[in-house]
């Protein structure tokens, strides 16, 4: 099975780093982006499996992002993981039309992103095999 | 009248007399003969006659006086009404006035009491117009839009505020249908909405209503904190209603900066705290594989801890500044010494980054009259930054100047840093504000600035400065009241 490619988005260098080691542990490849416009062209570019994208960041939004990201034909399909450090700061509304697959608040667990990371996966590949 | 009676009698009698004299005269002549019936018709009928006419002119002559008399005290009542009519004159006359001067005299204490009545009523019509001008002066004077209307919708009484809010003659348009005055053709938003509820109020009798109006408009805009109070006549009928609006849109405006000022802090304090949980994870899955990762991992858990003890810090030391808790201890400080134990300080972080420092020229007199650990945090603050933001082989220039005509003294740090775009410029006091393009450039609270803009201007009455120009680098100052003699014995 090939490498599967995660996309993280964060201008915090940190938590790209962190969630970097932990992803590569356990078999993802991995590429990254510290603002909102570099994570947009890099997902064109490079369309990853599933993008982690942090909610604030300078210049554009996270939502901003989700919502480039779904007007765009190559990436509009690709399940999103947003991280969040502002309490209610993505509506359910949002989330439902951006098509969010999740919402994680910081601090998080990089092992808690993982899991979702793979269940998204994991549900993405039985559907496209139905 | 006796002596009208008496003198008719007299004349009438003479009269009468008379023309009975010449009657019997005639008849008893008519029988004499010659020489006598001749005397008696010569000498009887001239004599009656001459009485007779004697006597008329006598009652022509008292008829014209009398009249005249009459006339004369009628002039008299017309001219003045109030004094009393003079006698003279025939006893009849004098019997009239004095009849007409008795019923004066009845009639004048009456008079004099409609007259004080009058007064009093006067007084009680300049007494009330009083004190409707104040009521309207105390109404007029109320900073918060007022308006009254009665039963009918309309207007009654509305002040300044409330003409400057619905854009109205508040002064001449008493009497006009609210809903003309307010909304109509030239509706704000809102506007609608407070006829609608001032009406319901009424219609409601319910004693108090309040309500938040929103106005969006061009000219006003605002949230108005709006009561309405019933005014009752007799029994429980409503008479009319009596509004007041209250601007609150600064206080909306501060819960607001409040509420974003939680949710900042929370995110702030939240992003360290995310490093230290996800890496502290990681040690205990082990999921750093060799020493130097796990060393690196212990290193940016430490750091994190750091920001976020820096942060809390700084969020206590600015609001503790802001809500004056902290205490100011001023004396005379030298902002020569000061700066160049700060330099001290940053010196080696500049050497590291091969930054050159540019001291500042010797002064004279440059004391200001400010809390020393204050100062000292406010000139470390704008250094490190300075260093921060300057490139590798840049320099930092320090001026230190003293106008002792404005009475104060500036400080004026100069990098050759990255600079800061013209839109972001005025924000960068803002508290937690970063500019954006520069987040990289170094760690930061996005507090320093704040804190030193909340030291000078809030803790000193100074006032901070800053130009830029991105690529080229900025300046960061502040002024301070100059330590003289009157501020020293303060």
């Amino acid at each position: 099975m090939a490498e599967r490619k995660v996309l993280v988005a964060d201008d915090e260098i940190h938590i790209v780093h962190v969630v970097t080691i932990k992803l590569r542990n356990n078999g993802y490849e991995v590429i990254s982006a510290e603002n909102g416009a570099d994570a947009f062209a890099l997902a064109c570019e490079e369309k990853p499996d599933i993008i982690v994208t942090d909610f604030q960041m300078p210049g554009m939004t996270g939502v901003e992002l989700v919502r480039k990201l779904r007007q765009n034909e190559t990436t509009k399909d690709i399940p999103v993981i947003m991280l969040t450090a502002r309490g209610f700061a993505v509506e359910d509304k949002e989330k439902e039309e951006l098509e969010i697959s999740e919402l994680l608040s910081k601090p998080f667990s990089p092992k808690e992103l993982l899991r979702s990371i793979e269940d998204i996966l994991y549900q993405r590949a039985v559907m496209r095999n139905k | 009248m006796k002596s009208v009676r008496n003198l008719y009698v007299i004349v009438t009698s003479v009269v009468a007399g008379s023309l009975f004299a010449e009657g019997l005269a005639r008849w008893y002549y008519s029988g004499a003969e010659g020489g006598l019936r001749f005397a008696g018709y010569v000498f009887v009928w001239p004599v009656c006659y001459f009485a007779a006419a004697v006597g008329v002119i006598l009652l022509g002559w008292y008829w014209l006086r009398l009249t005249g008399r009459i006339t004369s005290i009628i002039k008299e009542l017309k001219a003045d009404k109030t004094s009393r009519i003079k006698s003279g004159g025939s006893k009849i006359v004098n019997e009239l006035s004095e009849a007409i001067n008795d019923r004066f005299d009845d009639n004048s204490g009456y008079i004099a009491e409609l007259e004080k009545q009058i007064k009093d009523l006067q007084i009680q019509i300049r007494l009330s117009q009083g004190q409707k001008r104040n009521a309207e002066a105390i109404v007029y004077s109320i900073r918060d839009a007022v308006i009254v209307i009665d039963e009918f919708d309309k207007l009654l009484m509305a002040n300044e505020a409330a003409g400057k809010l619905f854009d109205f003659d508040y002064k001449s348009s008493q009497y006009k249908p609210i809903s003309e005055l307010v909304g109509g053709e030239k509706t704000k938003a809102g506007e609608n909405g407070f006829v609608d509820f001032l009406c319901q109020s009424r219609q409601s009798k319910a004693r108090h209503t309040r309500r938040e109006i929103v106005f969006s408009n061009e000219s006003k805009s605002g949230i108005f904190d709006c009561i309405i109070s019933c005014v009752y006549g007799e029994g429980e009928r409503v008479c009319g209603v009596v509004a007041v609006l209250h601007d609150i849109t600064r206080e909306k405006e501060i819960s607001q900066m409040k509420n974003d000022f939680v949710n900042h802090v929370s995110h702030e304090l939240k992003t360290p705290l995310a490093s230290i949980s996800a890496y502290s994870e990681m040690l205990v899955d082990g999921e750093a594989d060799d020493e130097q990762t796990r060393k690196e991992f212990y290193s940016v858990i430490q750091s994190q801890a750091k920001r976020l003890n820096r942060l809390i810090e700084d969020i206590l030391n600015t609001s503790r500044i802001e809500s004056g808790l902290i205490k100011v201890e001023k004396g005379p400080v030298s902002l020569t010494i000061l700066i160049e134990e700060q330099l001290q300080m940053i010196r080696s972080y500049a050497e590291e980054k091969n930054i050159e420092i540019i001291g500042q020229k010797p002064i004279v007199f440059d004391q200001v009259y400010a809390d020393k650990d204050m100062i000292s945090q406010v000139i470390v603050n704008l250094l490190s930054n300075a260093v921060k933001y300057t490139p590798c082989g840049g320099s930092i220039k320090i001026e230190t100047e003293v106008d002792e005509i404005a009475g104060l003294a500036r400080v004026s740090i100069t990098d050759t840093g990255v600079g800061i775009p013209e839109d972001e410029i005025e924000h960068v006091f803002d508290k937690f504000y970063r500019v954006g393009a520069n987040k990289k450039q170094a760690e930061g609270t996005g507090l320093g600035l704040n804190l030193v803009k909340q030291i000078v201007e809030k803790a000193h009455n100074g006032r901070v400065f800053v130009t830029s120009e991105p690529g080229v680098g900025s300046t960061f100052g502040f002024e301070l009241p100059l330590a003289t003699a009157e501020a020293v014995k303060m």
